[in-house]
């Protein structure tokens, strides 16, 4: 059975349920097709959602609607070695008000609820559907056919939001057929229960309150860094690995996981916890320049698809993208219905919106920062060079101090070489 | 956590037609194997003796690792899975 939609959105992730609710919420018929039993089954990510704008403009209640965990008042940073550990925290009064500036949610439950806000609004949810192929008609994409099932899904719109590796995008001649493994991260994650007192008093929470930490100096050498965050009553924590550094170096993911959760300093914050579920998955790091084409005749790309993902080295930043192109694309399929104009040139329109938003603004202002993320010293020498000079610091051995520039000097030189260092702190300077 | 346990803390609905589908005869001339350590679930393992590589998939995490680290293209299919099928997260 066929059957004619105004607009097709292939995946009910952030981006794909964004754009559904938009284009639903303007009276348009939409599709909003998911290959798991429901939204978000599939969905895996690190744990912090950053505060969604494009969501608080159609719910202005979001924090109060949204299934949330806790929201993020304290962030920090640790660098680590095998045995040390060095910390900085920032916990800001503001974070702890409306409009929150981050939360843990877990995935199955957020998008299935921001996918039935989609439906609310007047979308059909196709689940346990698989796009197949995409239909083209002299060049202009014309909808989908799910694998197993009869018949086509057509529209004079599709909006692929189908995840990093975007089959979609694909099918319609938009991304290359190959990806560079140093654009790709993998990121894997234990999910771990605690009682919610116990957060509570071992983080420094009160209420709902979260914390939301990143590790550097965690993966034994491997480009990457690890997180542990604190939702209701259990804790995200994982690593992500630059997957091109991963490759070449013959260690594991779960091995290297392992080890991240028997580290001393670590495995106190997750001592009594269980393991519930362990998950994995890729995400697009190269930034700015890895972006595919966003737009052709009949489609437009959103989100992980479109490599939207900011990855500066202490935020990294996706579902909010994700969820601000899915709104972009969701208007500009709107304005390409009023036009009658689905062409390559009508729904160019898309990419004005994006490059006028902070998506783009941003992929652009660190579009450094990937290339020099992939400083092999920042994951190792850097995090040794900073324990050290601060075991050393308050390190008492009755004999008399050097001062700290010395100190630092002969640290420095000892670890990362001047030289580097001072080319790191350029590289660094101009990427951020 | 033993990865050999996969199946006693995340969920799946394993489908009995396999969505990727390995030509292993390639691997053996692989000179680098990265997907036998990169893919977080370990579903590749090579046997040096017998120089052979096994794939499973029943505990793919359907992460896309393998996709992205092959180098010589040894997928005769790379799909997801049919809908309704594979990994199943519940609180991730």
């Amino acid at each position: 059975m066929s059957r004619s939609f105004q607009a097709i959105v292939v995946g009910a992730g952030p981006a794909g349920s964004s754009a559904a609710l938009t284009m639903a919420r303007a009276g348009l018929d939409v599709a909003l097709v998911e290959r798991g039993s429901f939204p978000g089954e599939k969905n895996m990510f690190g744990g912090v959602l950053h505060r969604l704008p494009s969501l608080e403009k159609i719910f202005p209640d979001f924090w109060e609607r949204a299934p949330l965990e806790r929201h993020i008042v304290k962030k920090g940073v640790t660098f680590m070695t095998g045995d040390s550990s060095f910390n900085t925290t920032i916990e800001a009064g503001s974070f702890d008000r409306p409009p929150f500036n981050g939360y843990t949610i877990f995935r199955p439950r957020f998008d299935r609820w921001l996918a039935e806000e989609a439906v609310k609004a007047g979308a059909t949810l196709i689940t346990r559907a698989s796009v197949d192929e995409v239909l083209q008609s002299d060049g202009q994409v014309t909808g989908v056919t799910i694998l197993d099932r009869k018949g086509a899904l057509k529209a004079p719109v599709v909006v692929a939001a189908d995840g990093v590796l975007s089959f979609t995008a694909l099918k319609a001649g938009l991304r290359r057929p190959s990806f560079d493994p140093g654009q790709m991260a993998v990121g894997v994650k234990a999910l771990i229960d605690l009682e919610s007192d116990l957060i509570d008093e071992r983080f420094g929470l009160v209420r709902e309150q979260g914390f939301a930490n990143e590790f550097v100096g965690c993966t034994a050498g491997v480009r990457g860094g690890g997180f542990l965050y604190t939702n209701y009553d259990s804790l995200s924590v994982g690593l992500v690995f630059h997957l091109a550094s991963l490759k070449g170096s013959g260690k594991t993911p779960y091995d290297l996981l392992n080890a991240f959760l028997e580290q001393p300093q670590v495995a106190k914050m997750v001592r009594g916890g269980r393991l519930q579920e362990y998950s994995a998955h890729l995400i697009p790091e190269g930034g700015y320049d890895m972006i595919p084409e966003l737009y052709g005749a009949g489609i437009l790309v959103a989100g992980d698809a479109a490599a939207l993902c900011n990855a500066t080295g202490l935020n990294l930043e996706g579902i909010n993208l994700a969820s601000q192109s899915g709104v972009l694309a969701g208007e500009a399929a709107i304005a390409a219905h009023k036009a009658r104009d689905f062409s390559r040139k009508g729904l160019s329109i898309y990419k004005s919106l994006l490059d006028e938003s902070y998506v783009m603004k941003d992929l652009k202002s660190y579009r450094r920062a990937p290339q020099m993320l992939h400083n092999n010293r920042i994951y190792n020498e850097y995090p040794e060079l900073v324990c050290s000079l601060m075991e050393q610091l308050y390190r008492i051995e009755g004999t008399p101090k050097e001062n700290l520039s010395k100190l630092f000097l002969k640290a420095a030189r000892d670890k990362v070489g001047l030289k580097n260092l001072a080319a790191d702190g350029f590289s660094a300077w101009r990427a951020l | 956590m033993n990865i050999d346990e996969i199946f006693d803390f995340t969920s799946f609905n394993i489908d009995r037609e396999p969505h990727i589908v390995l030509d292993a005869g390639v691997c053996v001339e692989c000179d680098s194997r990265g997907c036998t350590n990169s893919c977080p679930a370990r579903c590749y393992t090579w046997n040096e003796e017998e120089r052979k590589m096994t794939f499973v998939h029943d505990g793919c995490l359907e992460c896309g690792t393998c996709y992205v680290v092959c180098q010589r293209k040894a997928f005769t299919r790379w799909r997801y899975p049919r809908g309704g099928f594979g990994v199943a997260y519940r609180m991730t």
